[in-house]
């Protein structure tokens, strides 16, 4: 179908209604002067001010105008039409006009907010609205386009916040996929000791959710899988998912063991951060979901019988199977939450702090498994070089945060807690041991958090030193630490045993490539961008993306449950609708003016436009072209013309703007 | 005694000035003390670096000027290369000493080496040290 | 080939050991140092303030020279140079108004012709066209150290050495791009390439006490020591320099930090460049070892002075 063409058959009668915006307008533009100037500007039937168009008296001030003036176009010069567009839209509707025949005037934050002169800004200002009007005499009524909605959600990560994000959707009656890119499901949190500020157990407070969720019987769990690509749009899914590989079929695996005695090969194992070791076929931890054994291929002598073989003949199940490839798995999905998770930085990034050179300067997340009952040590604190129990332990916060000469500017946010619990419970471990923990700040503004930082002070007599280290050396046996006591205004050296670098959280680095593919929005650290900081923080730009977790940025345990379960609720709420609403300002083909070129195909990010072969024109699958333009622009016989944004509508605005 | 903290231009005058010369925003440090924690002459000094900075933001400009620390520098930048916001804290103190009293005596001049030593000391020893702590 | 070489004020009058012996090692590289007309102190100190841009006359008027002469590389191994020949040519060519102002500056100086004694003014503005590097960079960068390796003669069959770069060659980072401020190897590498073991230790970047050995001895000895201490415990039988006065500071000091920290029991300090002339064969005279305070003999006599390959 193609719109006509501009209909100048008929001379419309136009309304302006120009916003002061309290003073935010008014203060720098002459919002009266505007409204009279375009009083006898060609099409203008009338022209007003007001002091909050946005206001319900406002609104009601508009609707009743349509009416009384038997209006067919409104020009309502305000703020970006990103804030009230669709305010105004519905004040239309209500009218009896169609909505797309409200055109937006942004005199707020592209003129009075960056300038200060105002007779030049009330020049502006009439630019601009002159220029709508102009746009606006040649706008057509459009009806939106109408969308079935799938509503089956896929969650990507299976660390707490995709767990979460996961039962929450599934609780409220919807199928959920669960894509985990390792063998077992529990992310990050799974690996903790102690969680702050209560000291529960990670693992005890986890595995019941990991059991429930791998129960549900509308949640689809697929552990070792990795999204490849994402097509389609809100509602309309298409997802391509690599099934990688585990050579262990997990249905037969009944856990023996045997497998792992005898395999040859020896792993640094990823979940103890490195500190002990796996065979390369291993179970990730005791309490893993799905409880069945891996094969990691990368480290396996060859999956070979004749190179090695041992596990397969050991396997009385037959559950090994050196043939297994690569499969994809093609699902349809209609919301999509990205629950990616973080990384911590990598220590060697510091070089002053020697966390590459010496084995026992360690970063949190190893502090954490040196602490866990599970982790290397059975939860005694021991050092990883020689395993003696550290008699002091300096630990080192904002190590990478908060600098914004060479490392991330941002506090990381959890670290000063986590560094809290880490002293205390060293302290509690090796009663004879000194706990130092050299701060900046003590940012301890959650819910019993400060209570718990003072605990660690008062109880457990942890020295919290005010001030940066500025390097750690090796002595003989001993860690010499350098810093500054900025309290006292001393320079100071502590010797320890060991070393522990709150280090910075940083985007995860695994998964890049995937939120590459998946176009959605980040910030400039590379977490996740929110839609909006305040009013839609699960949103993501993106339609049909939501975020949980510290894919999102730095966050506790508590916050990301939360923050996984309103993303949940935001699923929900689009799930509720009966059909979506897609803008119908969408950019069509006329057919008689395409050559077929494909110039706009090349330029369409999203894929809405194909070649007809048989007609040799382009066509365009209205419910994915997103407005954006760039084959309008691109296209070189005009046949792309997007609907109430014509080439002809721009020119008039430039020809509005530019005649003084 | 307590200090009394200034306001107005006199103050902004004498923060400006340091801005001025060294080219740092000093108010862009937030007293982490990395700078002192690494400086090999820190336990020289009477006023840490940290404090030299804090004390040109509270305006303190007096306090500033007498402190011994200005003739404790060896300009090593290890202090630049661990702030984490960037800030060279040797320009600082180069800064602080270029607006103390001309007429006023040398901290460390030509008379105060001797003939012999002169003979012995690499020439850049003395061409480095007079820059530095000569009018 | 010819190469600009800026030797600076100390290698001309105390430190000869280290020019000599940079000059016998660059020959044996088939590489001619050539100084620029002229030259004149770089003033030592970089200028820290905005306004004292009087201060970056002098090396500005050295390395136009160096481009009046043809030459587009400067190399210095005195650190303090290097620190000052790089930090003003890097604000030569960022800060538009510096370069204006230091230009208008030296745009009259008086040039003699030397054949026809003919004296004219009005030099075309600098603007930072010459490359400074430290002769290591140029070794590591332009020469290489695998072909230094071949042409090496002598070895030093895994001496354990440790590198001492000190404050300038390495901060500020940004404009002496040398290596990394906390974890440098250029220096390390060089001496493996030589044929010495460098020994890691973690006081290579700290001060020697630079210019407060006159001002403030004491604390300059105690900062010397904690250099010549680190590097002892950690094996090493020398300790190699770049820089005049760190080798002033640790090698002259010595006698001094013995007498005051008696768990010290001395240590060689040698110039990397005259590890370098020995592993390429220059004759130990033309080391300039009689400069040392510590004697540094042992180091080129505990290995065998025949020559492992012709």
């Amino acid at each position: 179908m193609t719109a006509p063409l501009s209909a100048k058959n008929k001379e419309k009668r136009i309304g302006l209604f120009v916003c002061h915006c309290g003073v935010n307008i008014s203060s720098v533009v002459d919002v009266e002067k505007v409204a009279q100037v375009l009083k006898d500007y060609p099409g203008v039937t009338i022209s007003t001010d007001y002091v909050y168009m946005c206001s319900d008296p406002g609104q009601q001030m508009i609707i009743d105008t349509i009416k009384e003036k038997h209006l067919d176009g409104i020009i309502i010069a305000a703020c970006s039409p990103t804030l009230h567009e669709k305010t105004f839209q519905e004040a239309a509707r209500l009218a009896g006009l169609n909505p797309y025949q409200i055109e937006i005037a942004n005199i707020r934050e592209g003129d009075s907010w960056v300038h200060t002169d105002k007779e030049k800004a009330t020049k502006k200002a009439i630019k601009i609205v002159k220029s709508h009007v102009a746009k606006a005499r040649q706008n057509e009524n459009l009806d939106p386009i109408k969308v079935d909605v799938n509503r089956r959600a896929l969650v990507i990560g299976g660390g707490v916040s995709g767990l979460q994000a996961a039962m929450d959707i599934a609780d409220h009656g919807y199928e959920v996929l669960l894509v985990e890119k390792n063998p077992s499901i529990g992310g990050k949190m799974i690996q903790l000791s102690e969680t702050f500020p209560t000291l529960d157990c990670s693992q005890c407070i986890l595995t019941p959710k990991m059991v429930e969720v791998s129960r549900h019987p509308r949640i689809k769990l697929l552990t070792y899988h990795e999204v490849e690509s994402v097509s389609g749009f809100v509602g309309n899914f298409k997802v391509r998912i690599k099934k990688k590989p585990r050579y262990v079929d997990e249905k037969l695996c009944n856990l023996c063991g045997e497998c792992e005695k005898v395999c040859p090969q020896v792993v640094p194992d990823e979940f103890n951060q490195g500190l002990s070791f796996r065979k390369a076929i291993y179970m990730p931890f005791p309490q893993a979901i799905p409880g069945t054994f891996t094969l990691d291929a990368e480290h396996c002598l060859g999956l070979n019988p004749v190179r090695c073989g041992k596990c397969k003949d050991v396997c009385d199940k037959k559950a090994i199977d050196y043939d297994m490839k690569e499969t994809i798995v093609e699902e349809e999905v209609g919301a999509i939450v990205v629950a990616t998770g973080f990384d911590l930085y990598t220590m060697q990034a510091l070089g002053e702090y020697g966390g590459e050179k010496y084995l026992d300067v360690v970063n949190g997340l190893e502090f954490e498994r040196i602490l866990s009952a599970s982790g290397p040590t059975g939860g005694e604190v021991r050092r990883p070089s020689d395993g003696k129990v550290p008699k002091s332990i300096v630990f080192v916060q904002c190590s990478g945060s908060r600098d914004t000469e060479k490392h991330m500017p941002y506090c990381s946010k959890i670290c000063c807690m986590y560094t809290a619990k880490h002293a205390m419970m060293y302290r509690h471990k090796v009663p004879d041991g000194q706990a130092t923990v050299f701060y900046i700040d003590v940012r301890a503004g959650g819910k019993s958090f400060d209570e718990f930082y003072m605990r660690t002070v008062e109880e457990d007599k942890v020295l919290y030193i005010r001030g940066k280290v500025s390097k750690i050396f090796k002595e003989g046996d001993k860690l010499i630490v350098w810093g500054v006591d900025t309290l006292t205004g001393k320079k100071v050296e502590v010797e320890a045993d060991m070393v522990v670098l709150a280090m910075a959280m940083v985007k995860a680095d695994g998964v890049q490539d995937l939120l590459k593919k998946l176009k959605i929005a980040t910030d400039i650290h590379g977490f996740l961008a929110e839609a909006h900081p305040k009013l839609r923080p699960v949103e993501s730009l993106n339609a049909g993306f939501f975020l949980a977790g510290c894919a999102h940025g730095p966050k506790d345990i508590p916050e990301t449950v939360a923050q996984a379960s309103a993303a949940a609720a935001k699923v929900g709420d689009l799930f509720a609708q009966k059909e979506l609403i897609h803008e119908p300002t969408v950019v069509p083909v006329n057919d008689e003016l395409c050559s077929g070129c494909g110039i706009c195909i090349t330029m369409c990010p999203y894929s809405a436009r194909t070649l007809d072969p048989d007609r040799g024109v382009v066509v365009v699958n209205e419910i994915l072209c997103e407005g954006c333009g760039a084959c309008a622009a691109a296209c070189p016989s005009g046949a792309a013309q997007q609907r109430n944004q014509t080439d002809n509508q721009i020119f008039s605005m430039l020809r509005a703007m530019l005649r003084e | 005694m307590r200090v009394k903290l200034k306001a107005g231009r006199d103050k902004r005058k004498f923060i400006e000035r340091i801005e001025e010369l060294s080219g740092e925003n000093v108010f862009a440090c937030y007293q982490c003390g990395r700078c002192s924690a690494g400086c090999p002459m820190a336990s020289e000094m009477d006023l840490l670096p940290n404090q030299i900075i804090r004390l040109v933001q509270m305006g303190l400009e007096e306090e500033v000027l007498r402190s011994k620390t200005l003739f404790l520098c060896a300009s090593c930048f290890t202090c630049e290369s661990r702030c984490p916001k960037g800030i060279d804290m040797a320009r600082v103190m180069e800064a602080v000493r270029h607006i103390l009293d001309p007429k006023g005596k040398d901290a460390f001049g030509p008379g105060e080496i001797s003939p012999e030593l002169a003979k012995e000391l690499p020439q850049q020893v003395m061409v480095s040290i007079f820059r530095k702590f000569a009018k | 080939m010819k190469l600009h070489y800026y030797p600076g004020c100390t290698l001309k009058q105390k430190t000869t050991a280290l020019d000599i012996s940079t000059r016998e090692a660059m020959r044996r590289l088939d590489i001619e140092l050539v100084e620029p007309e002229g030259w004149t102190c770089c003033g030592a100190e970089y200028p820290l303030t905005e306004e004292k841009i009087v201060g970056l006359a002098a090396p500005i008027r050295t390395l136009r020279q160096v481009r009046e002469e043809g030459g587009d590389v400067v190399v210095t191994t005195c650190s303090f140079c290097y620190s000052v020949l790089k930090r003003a040519n890097k604000a030569i060519q960022d800060d538009p108004l510096k370069r204006k102002r230091v230009n208008a500056y030296l745009r009259d100086d008086i040039q003699i012709d030397p054949l026809t004694k003919e004296r004219t003014t009005g030099f075309a503005d600098y603007n930072g066209e010459v490359k400074v590097l430290h002769l290591l960079e140029y070794l590591r960068d332009t020469v290489g150290y695998p072909r230094i390796r071949e042409r090496i003669t002598r070895d030093f069959r895994g001496l354990p050495v440790a590198a001492y770069y000190g404050c300038r060659l390495l901060r500020p980072q940004k404009e002496m791009a040398f290596d990394e401020p906390d974890s440098p190897h250029i220096f390390e590498d060089f001496l493996e390439a030589v044929g010495c073991a460098a020994v890691d230790y973690p006081f290579k970047q700290e001060c020697c006490g630079s210019y407060l050995s006159v001002s403030l001895p004491d604390a300059a000895t105690e900062a010397s020591y904690r250099v010549l201490r680190s590097a002892k415990m950690s094996g090493a039988k020398a300790i190699t320099v770049t820089c005049p006065l760190c080798f002033y500071n640790l090698d002259h000091r010595q006698e001094v930090i013995k007498a005051a920290y008696l768990d010290f029991s001395g240590l060689p300090v040698l110039f990397f460049s005259q590890i370098l002339a020995w592993a390429l064969g220059v004759d130990k005279k033309l080391l300039g070892l009689g400069e040392h305070t510590v004697p540094a003999d042992s180091v080129f006599s505990e290995t065998p002075a025949t020559e492992v390959r012709s």
